[in-house]
């Protein structure tokens, strides 16, 4: 990052960027996936049909990780459905611009403004009602959007799902739309304080439901930090780390 | 004055267009007893809502210009500033805005928040203006006041809380509860003047008793001493919730919600009262100005009538009688014969006659004092001038204004129709900031410019009505621009030496992008290469070439440009010489900096019943749209996209074809983008062929 950032800064104030410097500082931008660091070997993480889950509990920062996942995958020229039962759409695509400048300013990327117009279109936002929400729902704006050639992810994010109320029924069938269209879905998954987790880390509400999933992580608070630490899908072989979070930029601290 | 400042009320009513604002404002005037009769917007009568004063107006349904007007309520003063509802006017209501202490923000009980509610929420934002809500139109089919409430919440993040709910609604809309005093209010005489207080009906009581609790739960936030007596239990009394809720609105951490409908004349005398109750007065408001001799320092503004005079104007009209200003004290008082200077001019003009509005009548006053709204004959001016004391050098914080992003080529039939053109160019280029005009020197043409089609297309019509100017239009343009993308080097020597007074300059550096401005120039010659006295002269030589981009001809922005070398001539060397070295650079090196065209990009909305959502999409995506995201709200769903403003062009009827007229939109200029390259040939054919066309 440090030769980048000086190889850029050919003089006061000025970058110019190349197409060199973009492929360049996208590779520098996709190490930072922030989950590869767990030990991850597949880029996506997921793979194609696959489920994923962030648990923690309200306020700790799982939309900001799945939007810096999402990023990781625009990025690399991966198109990404975020779905929000929670957030209008102006607040989501906030988050999304919010990460992407703190993440640029942290590479010191001049032309950020520039360099957002060419991955935003590989995002499109779905937001709902929670109650309005459902699979076949989301499989009629899918074919909206995909018969005429508009979008077709790659990654579906849903952001707010309601895992207590929802039931088994409700992820078959979305695991079955996910292998429909070959994508992978990321949850997040809100969990609650007055529900300890049992022997394997998971709050026992999520536990019937745990098989559907390929890849779960959890982030917890400990004094100021915040830890990530992969509960499901990490391979064996890989070191047993856990990562922190910057709690100001929601970041992966560059000390991880 | 008579009435003291606490009695003093300055607001706008701000919506949605067609959520019925106007027609509030004819109930407010007539139950006001500033007028007599009651004239619909678009009525059958002829005559036309009091407020909408312009011919257009009245035909379109829809209100332009914001007019002023004041009227008395239970011993209080209000001045009313009816604002325009379309998005292309948003200049209007930024301005009234700016002059406002408080906001109805009305609502349609069956539109609820649309997209326009919200751009002008932002709106309201910005300047920090408290508000109160008004969800009107209860009396429509399908009409659900709770309903806009919770979108208040969720859409525009108010802190919503019902001061009433409905008793009947729909065709049966009768009356509304008031949850403060806790009675049923019906609106009684052949237009509701009389409004009747009566026992809350039987079956409404639970709810009344279980939204009561919610108002004042909601109030208690704002006072210790109304917590206190819901703790103890003790009586509520209306006085302690109506100054919590103020507090509250104030702040603007609460948006108490009155309901009704204006048209039926229903609910809008206990609205008043809310006015009179939760908006703030004049000195509840910090306002500042800049103070021009102290280094652009802020200084507060205070509401003293025995200090020096700060007032803004905010509006200008051609009325019968000359050239009208509007104009808001901030500070002292602007009476008749005192001396006032405009900041922006230096000049100082005496006060000759000072009235107060009232929609196109008027009553003369004798002073306007600090929080008064009011308006000047013959003073020359522009829209957003301040006027102090003589003994003071303070401008009130200039208001944003947008640049232009659509022209348009108007002719004029006859000599006499150019003439009036040009007095009705002149009078609304100094009402309306965003709005433009100049003369292309290529083609002859006057062109002026705007926000949107639909601004241009009512200023073109006002030419007509108004100034009799009958003129015909081209086809509307788009503003692109152009901007280079990498830095190229020029070394330039422009050389006239063949008899007569010669011509020397050279000038050697680069041009470079550069992102957040239009134009740099940096000198970084060292040991005169060339002389400092025409360092000048190649600045301005680089500026003029930015006014026309040798790759298009449309107006170049960031560049930065350096000079690093050159040479002069002892004696052929001159201004000029160099200003043509600088433009001989500038070309120079302009094609070899790769330029590229940048167009405006429009964020577009669309509200749409959801069964329509793919089409919309489809459209959007036709028109090199990028969606952003799409929001199911129920059986509407709202997508929001980035559109070239280009592609946008006769939009409004495509959708209405495509959804049965059902569904909406807004747009409003957002940035400049590159033009993909395809379009970057389009557009470089049609400007060979206006070139040709013109010569």
């Amino acid at each position: 990052m440090q030769t980048i950032s000086v190889a850029l800064k050919r003089e006061k104030n000025i970058i110019h960027l190349t197409y060199k410097d973009i492929v360049m500082i996208k590779k520098e931008m996709i190490y930072r996936n922030p989950l590869v660091k767990l030990g991850y070997d597949n880029e996506d993480i997921l793979s194609t049909g696959g489920f994923g889950a962030v648990l923690a509990y309200a306020g700790v920062g799982k939309t900001a990780l799945l939007v810096q996942l999402a990023l990781n995958m625009m990025l690399r020229e991966h198109s990404v459905l975020h779905v929000s039962l929670n957030d209008a759409v102006s607040k989501v695509d906030l988050w999304y611009q919010e990460i992407f400048h703190d993440i640029a300013e942290k590479f010191g990327i001049a032309e950020v403004n520039e360099y957002w117009d060419k991955i935003q279109p590989y995002r499109f936002i779905m937001t709902f009602k929670v109650e309005g929400f459902s699979a076949p729902k989301l499989e009629e704006r899918l074919t909206d959007l995909m018969e005429q050639n508009i979008f077709k992810p790659h990654t579906v994010i849903i952001d707010g799902f309601r895992f207590d109320e929802a039931g088994r029924g409700q992820l078959v069938q979305l695991k079955e739309l996910a292998g429909k269209y070959s994508m992978g879905l990321w949850f997040t998954v809100h969990t609650h304080r007055h529900e300890p987790p049992q022997e394997n880390g998971l709050p026992l509400s999520f536990l019937h439901i745990a098989d559907l999933f390929e890849v779960i992580v959890q982030l917890a608070t400990k004094g100021d930090e915040v830890y990530i630490t992969s509960v499901k899908g990490q391979p064996k072989n890989s070191a047993q780390n856990d990562l922190l979070l910057d709690p100001a930029t929601m970041l992966i601290k560059e000390s991880q | 004055m008579k009435i003291d400042d606490q009695k003093i009320r300055n607001i706008g009513i701000s919506a949605h267009i067609d959520s019925g604002k106007t027609t509030l404002t004819e109930r407010i005037l007539y139950y006001t007893k500033r007028i007599h009769a009651i004239h619909d917007v678009k009525g059958k009568d002829g005559v036309g809502a009091t407020m909408d004063s312009m011919d257009l107006e009245k035909e379109r349904g829809i209100t332009i210009a914001s007019a002023a007007t004041y009227c008395e309520w239970k011993g209080h003063e209000v001045n009313i500033i009816d604002t325009p509802g379309h998005v292309d006017f948003t200049i209007e209501v930024e301005r009234s805005l700016r002059v406002l202490d408080g906001a109805i923000l009305v609502l349609c009980a069956v539109g609820g928040v649309q997209s326009q509610s919200i751009t002008v929420d932002r709106q309201m934002k910005r300047y920090r203006v408290p508000c109160i809500a008004f969800i009107n139109k209860c009396d429509r089919s399908g009409a659900n006041p709770f309903r806009v409430i919770s979108q208040l919440k969720s859409k525009l993040g108010h802190n919503a809380v019902a001061m009433q709910i409905p008793i009947g609604l729909e065709n049966d809309v009768q009356g509304v509860v008031d949850l403060v005093s806790m009675k049923a209010l019906y609106f009684d005489g052949d237009n509701g003047e009389t409004v009747r207080e009566a026992e809350i009906p039987s079956h409404l009581l639970e709810e009344a008793k279980a939204k009561r609790e919610e108002l004042i739960d909601a109030a208690s936030m704002f006072s210790d001493e109304l917590t206190e007596a819901i703790l103890e239990e003790k009586e509520v009394s209306a006085d302690l919730i109506y100054s919590a809720l103020r507090k509250g609105t104030l702040q603007r951490e609460i948006t108490p919600v009155y309901l009704g409908s204006a048209y039926k004349n229903k609910g809008v005398q206990p609205m008043l009262d809310g006015v009179t109750y939760l908006l703030p007065c004049p000195s509840d408001i910090e306002n500042v100005a800049i103070d021009m001799d102290k280094n652009e320092e802020t200084v507060v503004l205070n509401n003293d009538t025995e200090k020096p005079i700060v007032a803004l104007v905010f509006k200008l009209e051609d009325g019968q009688y000359g050239q009208l200003t509007y104009i808001r004290v901030y500070q002292g008082t602007l009476a008749k014969g005192s001396t006032i200077v405009n900041v922006r001019t230096g000049k100082k003009v005496k006060v000759g006659r000072l009235v107060r509005m009232h929609a196109d009548q008027m009553e003369d006053v004798e002073s306007l004092r600090a929080g008064y709204i009011g308006a000047l004959f013959g003073i020359e001016c522009s829209s957003g001038d301040t006027f102090t004391s003589p003994d003071v050098n303070l401008t009130m914080i200039s208001m944003y204004v947008p640049k232009p992003v659509i022209s348009l080529a108007i002719v004029p039939k006859d000599n006499k129709s150019q003439v009036a053109m040009a007095k009705a160019l002149n009078r609304f280029a100094k009402e309306d900031p965003t709005f433009k005009t100049y003369v292309d020197h290529e083609t002859g043409d006057t062109i002026i410019e705007g926000m949107g089609e639909l601004h241009l297309d009512i200023y073109v019509e006002r030419m007509r009505r108004e100034y009799g100017a009958d003129v015909s239009t081209g086809n509307p343009r788009v503003a692109y621009r152009e901007t280079i993308t990498q830095r190229a080097d020029f070394n330039y020597t422009h050389k006239k030496q063949t008899g007569g007074a010669g011509q020397f300059g050279r000038v050697a550096g680069y041009l470079e992008p550069i992102a957040d401005t239009d134009f740099v120039f940096e000198n970084k010659i060292f040991g005169g290469a060339i002389p400092s006295q025409y360092i000048a002269a190649c600045e301005k030589g680089f500026k003029q070439s930015m006014a026309k981009g040798p790759k298009l001809e449309f107006p170049v922005t960031g560049v930065k440009v350096v000079i690093n070398d050159g040479a002069s001539h002892a004696v052929d060397s001159s201004d000029m010489a160099f200003q043509a070295a600088a433009r001989g650079a500038f070309k120079e090196a302009y094609l070899r900096a790769k330029p590229v065209i940048h167009e405006p990009i429009m964020k577009v909305v669309v509200e749409t019943p959801a069964e329509f959502q793919g089409s919309v999409m489809g459209l959007l995506n036709q028109r090199r749209g990028m969606i952003i995201g799409s929001q199911d709200e129920d059986v509407m769903c709202v997508i929001e996209a980035q559109v070239p403003l280009a592609e946008m062009f006769g939009f409004s009827t495509v959708l209405r074809s495509a959804t049965q007229g059902k569904a909406q939109f807004t747009m409003e200029f957002t940035l400049y983008r590159q033009v993909p390259q395809s379009i970057a040939e389009k557009i470089a054919l049609e400007a060979a062929q206006n070139k040709k066309t013109a010569a």
